[in-house]
């Protein structure tokens, strides 16, 4: 028995050797391994745990899941190896194959797996995408919401819809107001005559003449006029807009 | 006395705030704040005042005494003191066609930003994802997401004056909008166009005093508001100021363009307008001053913001290369860590320098801005930083919609009133005129940006021609204006 576990610790302390003139050699390259920095007091400030050994055995068991749930292997936390760690707390790790643990798993394989996994991975160690980079990997953002209509389209509408509103109230109050003017006093504008600084407005009775060359002002504006001396229109000067002002 | 048959303000308080409106406009907003900041903060003032006392309210005084007196268009009123002067007058009437051509596009500008602000995330707070959702799109990240939003999603910009994008229609839309507004301000004349000044010219400085506050407030406000005061004392040697001095004068009152001709006409014979004259002439300035202030707050915040962000990134750059535990530099110590780092590892050090950016407080601060690019991409950038930005960002850009409308107001009246002053067509109804005219000026909405520009920086020389014209005749219509009375 004790035989065995010396067998295992020597095989264990054989691989960690392997392992880390494997990475002596190759973490500058990265052949298959990826770098790995957390920014753990960005991400929770007066939260923040400290980086040891137990907050490191959770990001392999996270990394062990997102391998296990990509390839639909069982992959253990013994898989997933740790090194280089760095007081910025940045390391490289890489993925031995749960059948033969002297294989390493590719690179492809480790990228994918992250990234399907990723959301999982950062809130296991209450991250972020910023917080939590694997170099080399990038991340998959969210998709851009689309409403089936623009908002901004909707404000344009309401905002044109009462415009509009507004100006076919004032045009067809425009038409209203001269029917009335007509209809009020019985007549109808026909000649104005404009010198420099004096304007006058001949009003006659309303006449089937319709050609007739009708000079009009601004509708509201029988502020100055002189009426004809036959008016025979009914004209309620209390109430019509016919004649607003006396004559001197 | 039979009375003239013509329009008039409903009272003197329309007519100041008719004129406040359309002199109070964009310019005040966009590049008095960066002549200021050009030529030696507040060493500016001195020749600024100086233009407005020699310059800018007897000019004023001179086209309000015209068309008061003449009450007529800019066209009738220039025939009316000399049969010679009379394409003075047309001249003025061809700029105000120019000016309404593009003018309408800033507001269509200001419609889109203001339609786009009514969103839980401003759409040019953040870069949009690119096609593979990796990451920023790659045009964004290379510029900024706020000039991405204006130069892209807003103008689709072609790369040259000579390629032709097309018409945009988000933007065609909020042009059409524009043009009719105005067609609804201007539709019964100066008794519409009276009622809206009421609005158009006071909501400004209400949102203006609310950025004043806001502005003082953020963070990083007063390094702008010093910065903008500190003068320069060398630059008043330099006869460009004093040039942009009279420049800025001369189209922030908006003389020559034959609008105040034709506001002053629909006054009443006896209104006192010289009083009027100072008070408009010193409100504008004051305005200009009052939004400057705003504006170097907010310069202020952006640059220090831009500054502390730089800091952060050389800070994490230092961290990732020198494998540092995250809390043994922070923003305030980054310089002394460079310096200790410079010294303890000078090749790795060497290796990073070409990624080390150059940060400073000042370089920030002298970035300049003028026109559209200050009022759309400096201010929404300085708005996105904002907590609840939403809310600022429609205030603003109404702000600028109300200016620009109210200047819209007067470059309009400038071309009705003289049109109207023709005989032949004082036949058809007001309404059609306008009608006709603001179809026919739908048109330009084939205008782009590069155009805008062009157009703002020629239709100055017309009425520099009339300014000198004007000068000369000023005896005569002094003269005029004793006999009148």
């Amino acid at each position: 028995m004790l035989g065995q576990k010396f067998q295992t610790s020597v095989r264990n302390i054989f691989f960690f050797f392997f392992f880390f003139f494997f990475f002596f050699f190759f973490a500058s390259d990265a052949a298959e391994g990826f770098k790995v920095r957390l920014s753990i007091k960005t991400a929770l400030g007066d939260n923040a745990y400290e980086w040891n050994r137990n907050q490191r055995f959770l990001f392999q068991a996270a990394i062990a899941f997102a391998m296990s749930h990509h390839l639909d292997l069982e992959f253990n936390v013994s898989n997933i190896l740790v090194c280089d760690e760095t007081p910025r707390v940045s390391f490289w790790f890489v993925v031995t194959s749960p059948d033969d643990p002297s294989r390493l798993v590719g690179k492809e394989s480790v990228e994918l797996a992250v990234r399907a996994s990723r959301s999982r991975i950062n809130n296991i160690l209450l991250l972020n995408d910023a917080t939590l980079e694997f170099i080399g990997v990038l991340p998959t953002l969210a998709a851009p919401v689309k409403p089936a209509t623009p908002s901004w389209l909707i404000v344009f509408g309401v905002v044109i819809g009462i415009i509009g509103a507004g100006i076919v109230f004032l045009l067809v109050s425009t038409v209203v107001q001269k029917k009335r003017y007509v209809a009020d006093c019985g007549l109808v504008p026909i000649v104005a005559i404009k010198s420099d600084n004096l304007s006058l407005i001949l009003f006659g009775l309303h006449s089937s003449k319709e050609n007739e060359v009708a000079e009009e002002e601004d509708d509201d504006e029988e502020a100055q006029m002189k009426r004809m001396a036959g008016n025979e229109g009914i004209c309620n000067t209390s109430f019509s807009e016919c004649d607003r002002n006396t004559q001197m | 006395m039979a009375k003239d048959a013509r329009d008039n303000w409903e009272s003197p308080t329309q007519f100041v705030l008719a004129c406040v409106s359309y002199a109070v406009g964009l310019g005040n907003v966009w590049r008095f704040p960066y002549l200021c900041q050009m030529h030696g903060g507040g060493g500016f003032l001195i020749p600024y005042l100086l233009m407005l006392l020699l310059e800018g309210v007897p000019l004023f005084y001179l086209e309000l005494a015209i068309g008061q007196k003449m009450r007529l268009g800019s066209i009738g009123a220039w025939t009316a003191i000399s049969p010679y002067l009379g394409g003075i007058g047309l001249a003025s009437v061809v700029t105000s066609m120019y000016l309404c051509l593009y003018y309408n596009i800033i507001n269509a500008w200001s419609f889109w930003y203001l339609f786009h602000s009514f969103q839980s995330v401003l759409p040019w707070a953040a870069c949009p994802v690119n096609s593979n959702r990796t990451g920023p799109m790659e045009e964004c990240e290379k510029a900024s997401p706020t000039q991405y939003f204006f130069y892209r999603e807003t103008l689709n910009i072609s790369p040259s004056i000579e390629k032709n994008g097309g018409i945009q229609t988000g933007q065609a839309l909020c042009f059409l909008l524009a043009w009719v507004i105005t067609y609804l301000f201007i539709i019964r004349g100066v008794k519409s166009t009276g009622k809206v000044v009421y609005f158009t010219a006071t909501f400004p400085y209400v949102v203006l005093f609310i950025y004043l506050i806001r502005g003082m407030t953020l963070h990083g406000a007063l390094n702008g508001v010093k910065y903008m005061f500190t003068p320069k004392m060398e630059e008043l040697a330099n006869p460009t100021t004093w040039i942009n001095a009279a420049t800025q004068i001369f189209f922030s009152l908006g003389l020559g363009f034959g609008s105040l001709i034709a506001f002053a006409s629909y006054n009443q014979y006896h209104n006192n307008f010289e009083r009027q004259a100072i008070i408009v002439s010193l409100i504008n300035s004051g305005t200009s001053i009052f939004a400057s202030i705003v504006t170097f707050a907010i310069y202020g915040f952006k640059a220090t913001i831009n500054y502390e962000n730089c800091l952060d990134r050389t800070r994490i750059l230092l961290l990732n290369s020198f494998n540092l535990a995250e809390d043994s530099i922070t923003i305030n110590n980054v310089f002394e860590m460079i310096e200790k780092l410079n010294t303890t590892f000078p090749e790795q050090f060497a290796e990073l320098s070409n990624k080390l950016e150059d940060c400073s407080l000042e370089n920030e601060l002298s970035t300049a801005v003028e026109g559209a690019g200050l009022a759309f991409i400096v201010y929404s950038e300085a708005i996105k930083n904002m907590p609840l930005s939403q809310l600022w960002s429609v205030l603003y850009f109404f702000m600028l919609l109300m200016l620009g409308m109210g200047s819209m107001l007067g470059n309009i009246t400038a071309i009705t009133t003289p049109l109207r002053d023709f005989k032949f067509l004082s036949h058809v109804s007001n309404e059609i005129v306008k009608n006709i005219r603001n179809r026919i000026f739908l048109q330009s909405k084939y205008f782009g940006k590069s155009f805008c520009v062009m157009l703002v920086v020629f239709k100055g020389l017309l009425p520099k021609l009339i300014c000198t014209n004007t000068t000369f005749f000023y005896n005569i219509a002094g003269a005029l204006q004793a006999k009148i009375k």
